[in-house]
């Protein structure tokens, strides 16, 4: 009987001793890609601390932007491992917070959730990235400005219009700061231009746009409630330049 | 009768909670507790559908889950191809044109970042968030 | 019998009443000091308290706290700021509020640190947008120098309560 008793309680202490346990060494970690790259990839680093394997149930990204993989799906007690994710850095700026949700069998931590902290340096800022004419409008220049990051020195800025119909006048207004003038030839009917703007030193290229807008619609008499609004007008497709850009440095 | 310093620090801080709450009363219209988009920048979708035909529909989600299938109309603009994408969506705009967009659920926050660089880079007005993102727009129109 | 004079003599009262006048600019310094304490916070707070929508997303960029904190918190703080320094004006609950806009203030600066150290480019949102452009060693400054003046108010208080 006693031996019994014994052998019961000796049974439930291995259960609790031989616990499963996933330790990650850090559970939020920031990157700094550079101004070119377009990935920027976390490792996050665990050990299997306790005396059982772990299993991965799942490994899930915040957003379609991000990529996050096990390098196995089952961990032994005592192994290391990592998980690595991928932050497609595409044309966001500033910084980006993506999170990668871990499901594990391990009853003491079954979700984790990694944090990527991205910090996408900003070669240029180019504000705003968008001028317009109304139809009929008088066609005065319109002015861009392009911020230096602060961490970067850039002398010379290159513009190239990719319209003919639109002229640029680029000058240095000092402390890292530029100033696009931006004019179109004339406003009488729509059309557009898109601005490409580079740095002397850095392939990256940024992008601004000129357009001389439609007239605005007619104001429409608002869809009857529980019929669905009439559809907006079908995808238009950024006028396309036929003759070579010009192009302007400065 | 003198009041110990931690009993001065929580009555202050006691004292300190109703015009808090009174303010937060006189904003509610203008703050959400829910989410850091003002209440006049969400729009839900029978609000949208009664902005009428001026309205241009923007899908801030990755180009695979708009393929699939999206609002009848709407524009693609996602940040993964944000300045392929721009000047497309730039051509449909004109003065006087909403701007509503969406992202595939409430919980998402690709449309409020894709509005917020709509608002301040390329500063176009009239910029929404659609409340529940795609999600209420099928509940609403399948 | 013993008599004792009641006229004082007058070295003792010549130095008493050096005494009384020095402790009485030590005293106006010191109510002078509370003033601009209490007028830095009680500025601040009503800057705050005009526009708590800007304050939630200054909290907001600092990525330390969820957004329903954030707000609840652009919607006391500013209060708790305005309470404090009318309290060191008018001497009511004096000790507690040194103790809350010290512990605001270390508060404040450990969040500007991290920041910085994160590298985030952000408003402090201490005074408002009053403050969006100052620098990060003017926001550190600024906040050393108020918390040094809150604890040589504290240590000033701690001595009159031993004399009183």
């Amino acid at each position: 009987m006693k031996t019994q008793i014994l052998a019961f309680i000796l049974s439930i202490a291995v259960c609790f001793g031989a616990r499963a346990e996933l330790k990650f060494d850090k559970t939020e970690i920031e990157l700094h890609p550079k101004p070119d790259d377009k990935q920027a990839v976390g490792h996050f680093t665990y050990q299997n601390t306790g005396k059982t394997p772990v299993k991965f149930k799942s490994v899930k990204a915040s957003c379609g932007c991000t990529a996050a993989q096990t390098q196995k799906d089952e961990v032994p007690a005592g192994e290391k491992g990592e998980v690595t994710a991928t932050f497609n850095i595409g044309d966001r700026t500033g910084t980006q917070v993506k999170t990668v949700t871990v499901e594990t069998d391990d009853p003491a931590n079954p979700h984790t959730v990694l944090t990527l902290r991205t910090i996408i340096p900003q070669l240029l800022e180019v504000s705003p990235t968008f001028v317009f004419w109304k139809q009929g409008e008088k066609a005065d220049p319109k002015a861009i400005t392009v911020k230096v990051g602060k961490e970067f020195t850039v002398k010379h800025i290159k513009v190239t219009s990719s319209a003919p119909d639109y002229q640029t006048k680029v000058e240095e207004t000092g402390k890292g700061e530029f100033k696009i003038d931006v004019q179109p030839k004339d406003t009488n009917t729509a059309n557009g231009t898109t601005l490409t703007i580079q740095s002397e030193d850095s392939p990256k290229v940024f992008y601004a746009t000129a357009r001389v807008t439609g007239a605005p619609p007619a104001p429409m008499v608002p869809a009857p409630a529980g019929q669905p609004a009439p559809v907006p007008p079908a995808d238009q497709k950024a006028p396309v330049a036929k003759t070579a850009p010009t192009g302007q440095t400065h | 009768m003198k009041l110990s310093l931690t009993r001065q620090a929580l009555v202050l801080a006691a004292l300190s909670l109703f015009p808090a709450m009174g303010e937060a009363i006189y904003f509610r219209g203008k703050i959400s507790w829910r989410s850091p988009i003002p209440p006049s920048e969400m729009v839900s979708v029978d609000q949208a559908r009664a902005l009428g035909g001026n309205v241009i529909w923007v899908d801030a989600r990755p180009d695979e889950e708009f393929a699939r299938d999206h609002v009848p109309g709407a524009l693609s603009l996602n940040e993964d191809r944000w300045n392929e994408l721009l000047p497309q969506f730039l051509a449909a705009w004109s003065p006087g044109k909403k701007v509503v967009v969406y992202c595939s659920a409430e919980s998402c926050d690709l449309a409020r970042e894709a509005a917020e660089r709509l608002r301040k880079e390329a500063q176009v007005p009239d910029v929404f968030v659609l409340e529940g993102g795609w999600e209420a727009w099928l509940k609403k129109n399948r | 019998m013993r008599e004792t004079s009641n006229i004082e003599s007058p070295v003792n009262a010549a130095s008493l009443g050096v005494r009384r006048s020095a402790f009485g600019v030590w005293r106006f310094l010191w109510r002078t000091l509370d003033f601009i304490v209490a007028g830095i916070f009680v500025y601040a707070g009503a800057l705050k308290v005009l526009d708590p929508v800007q304050f939630a997303h200054d909290i907001k960029n600092f990525q330390i706290l969820p957004w329903p904190i954030s707000v609840a918190l652009a919607f006391y703080q500013p209060w708790l700021e305005i309470f404090c320094g009318v309290g060191l004006v008018f001497r009511f609950f004096y000790r507690g509020a040194l103790c809350i806009l010290s512990a605001l203030i270390v508060v404040f600066t450990l969040a500007i640190i991290a920041a910085k150290v994160r590298g985030l480019d952000i408003t402090c949102g201490c005074f408002g947008h009053a403050s969006q452009h100052w620098s990060f060693p003017a926001h550190l400054a600024t906040n050393v120098a108020i918390l040094a003046l809150l604890a040589l108010l504290f240590k000033a208080g701690e001595q009159r309560r031993r004399t009183d």
